[in-house]
C-alpha cells in the first residue's frame, strides 16, 4: 500500500514537472494523435506539431480551446487555421531540413514555426501590420530562428530570396499571384487552400517540375474521403 | 387607433430592417431569425394578455400610454443594446458562451415586438365590439411600414434607416398623448411625459444612431478595408443591397487567371455588396497593358470560339466582363445589373468607351425580364462568378433565389443568340464538384429544348485550376473554332474536359480526383434516362432545377442528413450547407421557444383549471396562421421572378397583403361571427389554382414594363389579400363568452404556427418548390373550413 502510493505520487509529480517543462503536453499530444487518426502519416510533421505549443499562438481569449481541431479567430477577419489542415499541407509540402519555404499570410505565425521545426528557412509575408509584428515577436520568444517574418503585400511574394523550393498560401482569394508561381523553383510545390475557413477547404497543390511546366492537382483532405462515400 | 397603425408600421419596419441588417452583419440566412423573433415576441404577447384576462378601461388605458412609450424605447434600446453583444456565431459549435450571447440578442430583439404588440391588444380590449377594426387598422400599418422600411433605404444608410421605426412609434407616442392632451380627459402629466420623452429619445437616435454596423470580419470588405492604404471612395444604398467602393493597392481581382500569365496586375476598386465581393471596376481604356490580362481569364473563352460583334452580359457588377468583351472585338455591349448603384459606379469608370465608338448599354434590371422583351440577338451570351471561391462552397448561398441559373431561364438565353452564339456560364468549382455539373446538366436541358439535334456538337466545359466555363452554341461547334479553342486553353493552362470530338477524359494542366465534368457531360448529351442515373447515384443534388424551385446554388438531399448526423465531429463540415443549417437550427429553436413561452404557459393555467384542450380552436387558429405564412412565402417566391428581385415581391407582397388584409377585417365586423366558412373554403380555392396557374401567369406577362408587372402582382394578390383578413377576427368574435383559457388558447395555437411556419415554409420551398407552399395554404385553409364552427358554448 504503502509503495503504491510512493509510485502514484512520483507518477504525479513526474507529470506535474513534465507540465511545468512542457505546458498542455498531453493536449498537444492528443490533439496529434486525432491528425494521424484522420490520415495524416509523415512522421517528421506529426513530431513537429507535437512540440510547437499551439496555445501560445492564440489569443488569451481563445487559449482554453487551442488545441480543439477547428480554427480560431486571431483578429483581423483572420484565423489560425484548423490543427489537421495545418498538418495536411505541410505534409503535401514535403519540407525537409534546408528547403528554403516561401508563406503567404503569416497569420499568427503557427504554420511557420511548424515548418522552422522541420528546419525549413521559412520567409513568412503578413499584409497586417499587427498581425507581422505580434508573430515576428512571438516567434522570436519561443526560439524559431530560422523563420524571418516581413510585413508586405504577398502578392509580390518575396524575390529578394527567391526561389523557394515550396510556397505555401494560407490567405487565398480568387487568383493564384503570378509572381508566386514564378518564384516556384523547379521541382518545386506549392499548396493553397481555397475555400471558406468555416467550411470546406479544398487544397490546390501546384507543381512545378524540372523544366519549369506548371501544373495543378484538386485535393479533398483524407479526412473527407470516407464521408463522401457515405453520401453517395 | 391611429397609434396601433403607427406601432405596427414601426414593428413590421423593424422586422424588414432587421432582415437587411442581419444580411449585410452576418449573413443573409440570419433573416429568418429576424421573422421568428417578431413572430414569437407578438405571440408572446397575446398569449400574456389572454392569461391575464379583462382589463378596467382605467387600468388597460395606462397601460396602452405605457406599451406606446415602452415600444418606441425598445425601438431605440434594441438595435443599441444587440450592437453591444459581440456575437461570433461562426464560434457557435464549439464555444458554449456564443449560446449565451445568441439568446441575449433574440430577448433583446424580440422586446419590441412584444411591447408592440401589447399595443394592439390592449386597443382590442378597449374596442371588443369591434375587433375586426382594431385588426384592419394595425395590418393596414404593417402594410404601410413594409413599403416605408423599403422605401426608406433609398435614401438612408442602413444604420440611420434602422431608427425609422423608433420614429413611426413615437409618432404613435404623440397621438396617444394628443388624445389625452391638453384638455383631454383621463391622462396624467406624467404618462404624457412619459410620451414624448420616448419620442424625444426616437428622434435623437434617428439624428444620430447610437449604434453601428459591425460587419463580420470574415466578409471580404472588412479584410480588404484593413489592407494598408485602403480607401472608401463611395457608399450607396437601395433596398436590393448597401453598396461599398475601397480603392486598396493590395487588392487585385482575376477570378480563375491562368497561371501562364506574367506581366503586370492592374489595379481596380473593389466593389461590395452587403459586404461581400461583387467584383471590381476599372478605367482601362488607355491601358493595353491593363486590358491583357483579361484574355488570360477563364471567362474570354467565348471569345476564343469567334469575336463577337454583340455583347451581352447578365451580372455585369462592376464591368469587368464589359472590358473583357471589348478587348476581344465587341462593338455593341449590353451590360444587365440589377443594382442600380453599381451600375453608377461602373459607368463613370466606362464612359471613356461610348467615346471610342463602342456602343455600351448598361441595363438596369433583371436579366430575365430583359430577355423575355429583347428582340436582339447576341453573338454571346455571358453569365460571369461572382464573389470568391470559399462562398459557394460553404454553401452560403443555397438560400438564394436565383431564377438566372433555371432551366427555362438557360432556355431563354439561347433563343436570344444570333445564328453562330454561344452562351458562356463560368462558375468557382467546390470539391466535389457540384454547381458546375448543375450548370452543365442544365445547359444541355436546355440545349434540348432549343436545339435538341445538336447536342454532342454543341457543348464544350473548360477548366481552370479553380473554374469551369460551360459553353453552349446551338448551331454546334465547327472543327476549326475548337481546334482554336483548344490552342487556346492549351496556351494558358486550362483543360477542356469535353468538347465535340472528345474520345476519353485526359486533363493536362489540372487533375481532379476524378473526371467528375467529363462524365457529367457525357451523361448529360447521352439522353434522358443517363442524366436520371448519374443524378441519382451523385452524392449531391445536381438535377438541373426550374422556375417553380428556384435553388440552383443547393446541393443538399435531406436523404443524406443521416449519414451527416452519423459521422464523427466536425466531419460532416465540408458537405453541409450553411443556409439550411441555420434554417433547420431556427426551426428547432422557434418550436422549443414557442412551446416554451406560447404553448406551455396555457397549458399550466388549463390543468390548474381543469379544462380540456379545445382542440377545434386549437386547430383553427393553427391552420390559419400557417396558411396565411405559407400563401404569402409561395407568393414572394413566385412574384420575385416577376417583378426582378426578391426584395420587390417582398415589398409588394407585404404591402398588398397586409393592407387588403387589414380592410377584410375591417369588413368582417359587419359579418356575422360563424359565417368565415364560405371565405375559408374559396382561399383553398383560390390557392389550390394559384398552386396551377400563378408562375404561368408569371411567365406570360414577364416581357411587360415594370409597372404592368407590377400592376399584374398586385391584381393577382388582392383578392385573395382580402378574404385572408377575414378568419383571424370572426374565429376571435366566435370566441366572445368563452372562457379566458379557450382565448389564450387561440393566441397561443396561433402564435406557435406563425412562429414554427416561417423556418418550416422556406425549407418546404428549398426542397419541394413553391407549388407545393401552395398547395400546403390551400389545404390549411380547407383544414379550417372543415373545422368551421369552433365556438364551445
Amino acid at each position: 500500500m504503502r509503495y503504491r502510493t510512493v509510485v502514484t505520487a512520483a507518477i504525479v509529480l513526474a507529470a506535474a514537472r513534465a507540465e511545468a517543462q512542457y505546458p498542455r503536453q498531453s493536449e498537444r499530444l492528443a490533439m496529434v494523435d486525432l491528425i494521424a487518426a484522420r490520415g495524416v502519416h509523415d512522421a517528421a510533421t506529426l513530431a513537429a506539431m507535437r512540440s510547437v505549443p499551439r496555445h501560445e499562438f492564440v489569443p488569451p481569449n481563445y487559449r482554453a480551446q487551442a488545441y480543439g481541431d477547428h480554427p480560431l479567430p486571431i483578429g483581423h477577419g483572420q484565423t489560425i487555421s484548423q490543427p489537421y489542415i495545418v498538418a495536411y499541407m505541410t505534409e503535401i509540402l514535403r519540407p525537409r531540413p534546408g528547403m528554403r519555404v516561401l508563406e503567404v499570410g503569416t497569420g499568427s505565425g503557427y504554420q511557420a514555426a511548424v515548418l522552422g521545426e522541420l528546419g525549413a528557412e521559412v520567409y513568412t509575408v503578413e499584409i497586417f501590420e499587427a498581425l507581422a509584428t505580434s508573430a515576428d515577436q512571438r516567434l522570436e520568444r519561443l526560439g524559431h530562428e530560422t523563420v524571418t517574418v516581413r510585413h508586405a503585400d504577398g502578392n509580390h511574394g518575396w524575390p529578394e530570396f527567391a526561389p523557394f523550393d515550396a510556397i505555401i498560401v494560407t490567405a487565398a482569394g480568387g487568383h493564384i499571384p503570378p509572381a508566386l508561381v514564378e518564384q516556384l523553383n523547379p521541382g518545386g510545390r506549392m499548396v493553397i487552400p481555397v475555400g471558406s475557413v468555416w467550411g470546406v477547404q479544398n487544397l490546390i497543390l501546384v507543381e512545378k517540375d524540372l523544366t519549369g511546366d506548371v501544373r495543378t492537382r484538386n485535393l479533398l483532405p483524407v479526412r473527407f474521403v470516407p464521408m463522401l462515400s457515405e453520401l453517395r | 387607433m391611429v397609434a396601433v397603425g403607427f406601432v405596427s408600421a414601426a414593428t413590421l419596419a423593424y422586422e424588414i430592417l432587421l432582415v437587411r441588417i442581419f444580411a449585410i452583419e452576418h449573413f443573409h440566412h440570419f433573416a429568418y431569425m429576424a421573422i421568428g423573433v417578431a413572430m414569437l415576441g407578438f405571440g408572446a404577447s397575446g398569449t400574456l394578455l389572454a392569461l391575464l384576462g379583462r382589463f378596467q378601461r382605467e387600468s388597460a388605458e395606462l397601460w396602452l400610454t405605457l406599451s406606446t412609450g415602452l415600444t418606441c424605447l425598445a425601438l431605440v434600446a434594441s438595435p443599441a443594446l444587440v450592437h453591444q453583444i459581440p456575437l461570433d456565431p461562426t464560434q457557435l459549435p464549439w464555444d458554449p458562451y456564443q449560446w449565451v450571447r445568441l439568446a441575449g440578442v433574440y430577448v433583446l430583439l424580440a422586446l419590441p415586438f412584444f411591447t408592440g404588440a401589447l399595443v394592439i391588444l390592449l386597443a382590442l380590449t378597449q374596442e371588443r365590439g369591434r375587433p375586426g377594426t382594431v385588426y384592419g387598422v394595425s395590418f393596414a400599418g404593417s402594410g404601410l411600414g413594409a413599403a416605408l422600411a423599403l422605401g426608406v433605404l433609398w435614401f438612408f444608410l442602413p444604420e440611420r434607416a434602422l431608427a425609422v421605426p423608433a420614429l413611426l412609434a413615437a409618432l404613435g407616442a404623440v397621438a396617444v398623448a394628443a388624445a389625452r392632451g391638453v384638455g383631454g380627459t383621463g391622462g396624467t402629466g406624467w404618462q404624457k411625459g412619459f410620451l414624448l420623452l420616448s419620442a424625444l429619445a426616437a428622434a435623437l437616435a434617428f439624428a444620430r444612431p447610437p449604434w453601428s454596423l459591425h460587419v463580420t470580419p470574415y466578409k471580404g470588405l472588412a479584410q480588404v478595408e484593413a489592407y494598408p492604404d485602403a480607401q472608401r471612395v463611395a457608399e450607396r444604398t437601395n433596398p436590393v443591397g448597401w453598396v461599398v467602393a475601397v480603392d486598396a493597392p493590395a487588392f487585385r481581382f482575376a477570378p480563375g487567371l491562368s497561371l501562364a500569365f506574367s506581366r503586370d496586375f492592374p489595379t481596380a476598386t473593389a466593389l461590395f455588396v452587403d459586404g461581400g465581393l461583387v467584383g471590381a471596376a476599372a478605367n482601362w481604356a488607355s491601358d493595353s497593358a491593363a486590358l491583357a490580362i483579361l484574355d488570360w481569364l477563364p471567362t474570354a473563352a467565348p471569345y476564343a470560339v469567334r469575336e463577337p460583334r454583340r455583347v451581352l452580359i447578365i451580372g455585369a457588377a462592376g464591368g469587368t466582363g464589359v472590358w473583357n468583351a471589348i478587348t476581344h472585338g465587341a462593338i455593341r455591349v449590353t451590360a444587365l445589373e440589377i443594382n442600380p448603384a453599381l451600375v453608377e459606379l461602373a459607368d463613370t469608370r466606362t464612359r471613356d468607351l461610348q467615346r471610342n465608338g463602342v456602343a455600351l448599354q448598361w441595363v438596369v434590371g433583371d436579366a430575365r425580364s430583359y430577355v423575355a422583351r429583347s428582340r436582339d440577338e447576341f453573338d454571346v451570351i455571358t453569365l460571369a462568378p461572382t464573389g470568391g471561391p470559399g462562398t459557394s462552397a460553404a454553401g452560403v448561398h443555397s438560400l438564394n433565389q436565383d431564377f438566372l441559373n433555371t432551366v427555362e431561364a438557360y432556355t431563354q438565353y439561347l433563343e436570344r443568340l444570333s445564328d453562330n452564339g454561344v452562351l458562356s456560364v463560368t462558375r468557382w468549382i467546390a470539391i466535389p464538384p457540384r454547381e458546375n455539373v448543375r450548370v452543365i446538366l442544365t445547359a444541355v436541358e436546355a440545349l434540348r429544348r432549343t436545339a435538341g439535334d445538336v447536342l454532342e456538337r454543341g457543348l464544350v466545359v473548360l477548366r481552370s485550376w479553380g473554374t469551369a466555363t460551360v459553353m453552349v452554341k446551338p448551331s454546334g461547334f465547327s472543327r476549326s473554332e475548337i481546334q482554336h479553342l483548344r490552342e487556346w486553353a492549351h496556351e494558358r493552362l486550362f483543360d477542356l474536359d469535353w468538347y465535340p470530338g472528345v474520345e476519353s477524359a485526359a486533363a493536362q494542366f489540372n487533375y481532379l480526383a476524378e473526371p467528375t465534368l467529363y462524365n457529367t457531360a457525357a451523361a448529360a448529351v447521352s439522353g434522358k434516362e443517363d442524366v436520371q442515373a448519374f443524378t441519382s447515384t451523385y452524392p449531391f443534388d445536381v438535377a438541373p432545377v426550374h422556375d417553380a424551385r428556384p435553388y440552383p446554388h443547393h446541393f443538399l438531399r435531406l436523404s443524406s442528413l443521416p449519414a451527416l448526423v452519423r459521422a464523427g465531429a466536425g466531419e460532416w463540415l465540408p458537405f453541409a450547407e450553411w443556409g439550411p443549417i441555420a434554417l433547420v437550427a431556427t426551426l428547432v429553436q422557434s418550436v422549443v421557444l414557442a412551446t416554451l413561452l406560447l404553448l406551455l404557459p396555457v397549458a399550466i393555467r388549463a390543468r390548474q383549471k381543469q379544462y380540456r384542450p379545445p382542440v377545434r380552436i386549437l386547430g383553427y387558429f393553427a391552420a390559419i396562421g400557417l396558411a396565411y405564412l405559407t400563401a404569402e412565402i409561395a407568393a414572394i417566391q413566385q412574384l420575385g421572378l416577376l417583378l426582378g428581385h426578391p426584395v420587390y415581391a417582398v415589398a409588394m407582397v407585404l404591402t398588398v397583403f397586409l393592407i387588403l388584409s387589414g380592410a377584410g377585417s375591417i369588413w368582417s365586423d359587419r359579418r356575422e361571427p360563424a359565417t368565415g366558412r364560405p371565405t375559408l373554403f374559396l382561399l383553398a380555392l383560390t390557392f389550390a389554382v394559384y398552386a396551377v396557374l400563378l408562375l404561368a401567369i408569371v411567365h406570360a406577362f414577364q416581357g411587360a414594363p415594370l409597372f404592368a408587372r407590377g400592376a399584374v402582382a398586385a391584381l393577382a394578390l388582392a383578392p385573395p389579400a382580402f378574404l385572408m383578413g377575414i378568419p383571424f377576427p370572426l374565429g376571435l368574435r366566435q370566441l366572445t363568452g368563452e372562457n379566458r383559457v379557450h382565448v389564450a388558447w387561440a393566441w397561443a395555437a396561433n402564435g406557435f404556427a406563425s412562429v414554427v411556419t416561417a423556418p418550416l415554409a422556406a425549407l418546404v420551398a428549398l426542397g419541394a418548390g413553391s407549388q407545393v407552399l401552395f398547395l400546403v395554404a390551400a389545404a390549411a385553409y380547407g383544414a379550417a373550413a372543415v373545422l368551421g364552427r369552433i365556438s364551445t358554448s
